[in-house]
């Protein structure tokens, strides 16, 4: 019977595998990082349960109730990172990135009325969530996908969660906006939101998705 | 938006439509739900009975309005409380994760409705369950609505489940079973933080006890809920001992619905 040559050598890394050691981010820079996503996550569950009292619209309440756990297990994930990022006392990382980003969170959750279901869809997915897929993904493809596979794994599997939810609350968004007005009121709320965001530089401070600009030097 | 949100501001479209349980039990529908205003009415929930399947169509409707209170209870939960100055990270993300459950049992729950051929606010709906979850005490909160109502959400589903089985409808009965197996989780959870939350703490588990008696005792209203024969809702005793439940705990909500059915009989 013919059998394997056990003893031919074979490269550790096949040669489709083109992953690489260094990435962007040392272990206490994820830690922080993780810290700030873990905090926005926190935030957002937390008011998309509050919500759902809130709006009258039945699919849009189901959908919240739904959304909210999304996001909590998302908290969840990053919460039993920190300790094997050199972190045992998790909450002492569970911080926005600034006062900025506080600032965001609580106009993002102002909204209480039922007739404000648009705001708050528009605050959570037109902003938020495209934010926070924004900066996962830098994180992802930036970070060392050897040395750190384990984040890598777990932004993965949250990525997937917020593409959906994204594409579900951007479907309700345009559902409920039937007029020119409706349309100025998700327009306006938007930009409010979107110049907090600014502000903070994303959802883990400047820097969240990198700098895409390059450093010309000064001509003499 | 605000903590603790009431429960006469409880969102709802035009569809719905809101009473007192005074007002619920005076309806003449809702003699449907318990099989009766009075206690000579009251019979286990059967399709042989002349009124069963309406009775059947009224109780699915209000397992449908409770489920969407139990949605916001336990979202407003995730909401009303700080993490590390009032509760655990680990009890909100529960609390997070019976939200996703009680979605799923709107949309099953609203879809049996149909199924039974029931229209989206035909029976009338009462704020009481969504009451229970605004209770300032996180403790208080859960073991009103966890164990004492979500605890009776075991005993209807259990009974539905039953239903659908003499019935010869496959499809109710499986789903019944799904949310039941659901149920016991919830329960689990709330027998679970009060343990957990009340350790060191004699008088605020007292306190939340007694406030589950409350619950319980409100939502045995013509003890409609037993262990008899003739009780239209079947206590289960399996299933709560699943959950947590002692034996002691399933002897006096079984007492106490005797009670509240002699009370109305005599």
């Amino acid at each position: 019977m013919l059998m394997t040559e056990t003893k031919r050598p074979r490269e550790p890394f096949a040669p489709w595998d083109r992953r690489t050691l260094p990435g962007l981010f040392d272990v206490d820079e994820t830690a922080k990082r993780v810290g700030h996503y873990k905090w926005v996550e926190l935030k957002l569950f937390e008011a998309l349960g509050g919500w759902v009292a809130t709006v009258p619209e039945l699919d849009v309440k189901i959908r919240l109730g739904t959304h909210c756990y999304h996001h909590a297990w998302h908290a969840d994930l990053f919460d039993k990172r920190l300790p094997e990022l050199r972190e045992m006392k998790t909450d002492r990382l569970t911080l926005p990135a600034n006062d900025h980003m506080v600032a965001f969170i609580d106009a993002m959750t102002e909204p209480e009325d039922a007739a404000m279901t648009i705001e708050k869809l528009v605050g959570v997915y037109r902003v938020l969530i495209p934010h926070k897929i924004a900066a996962y993904t830098y994180h992802r493809n930036a970070t060392s996908e050897i040395t750190d596979m384990p984040t890598v794994r777990i932004l993965d599997f949250i990525l997937q969660d917020e593409f959906n939810d994204w594409r579900e609350g951007e479907m309700l968004i345009q559902s409920m906006i039937e007029s020119e007005e409706e349309l100025d009121r998700a327009m306006i709320h938007q930009t409010k939101l979107e110049k907090l965001m600014l502000a903070a530089g994303g959802i883990a401070g400047p820097g969240s998705i990198g700098d895409a600009y390059v450093e010309i030097p000064e001509e003499n | 938006m605000r903590k603790i949100f009431p429960a006469e501001e409880l969102a709802r479209d035009a569809r719905f439509i809101r009473q007192t349980n005074e007002q619920r039990m005076g309806d003449p529908r809702g003699a449907r739900i318990a099989g009766g205003n009075s206690g000579t009415k009251l019979a286990k929930l059967t399709p042989e009975l002349a009124n069963g399947p309406d009775r059947a169509r009224a109780l699915m409707h209000g397992i449908f309005v409770g489920e969407i209170q139990a949605l916001e209870g336990a979202g407003r939960t995730c909401w009303d409380f700080e993490v590390g100055e009032d509760v655990p990270l680990e009890l909100k993300l529960d609390m997070a994760r019976q939200c996703w459950d009680e979605a799923r049992h709107c949309e099953i729950s609203v879809a049996l409705a149909e199924h039974m051929g029931t229209e989206l606010g035909e029976f009338a709906e009462n704020g009481l369950l969504y009451e229970a979850a605004c209770n300032p005490d996180p403790v208080l909160r859960l073991t009103g609505v966890n164990r004492a109502l979500e605890g009776l959400a075991i005993d209807v589903f259990n009974t539905m489940k039953e239903f659908g089985n003499m019935a010869g409808d496959p499809v109710l009965e499986f789903c019944e079973d799904w949310m039941l197996a659901d149920e016991v989780t919830h329960v689990k959870m709330g027998s679970d933080w009060l343990r957990r939350l009340t350790e060191n703490d004699k008088e605020r588990l007292d306190k939340a006890l007694e406030f589950q008696k409350v619950v319980d005792k409100l939502f045995s209203f013509n003890g409609f809920r037993g262990e008899d024969d003739d009780s239209p809702i079947q206590l289960t005793r399996r299933f709560r001992e699943l959950a947590g439940f002692s034996d002691d705990e399933i002897d006096e909500i079984a007492d106490m619905s005797r009670e509240a059915k002699a009370e109305v009989t005599n």
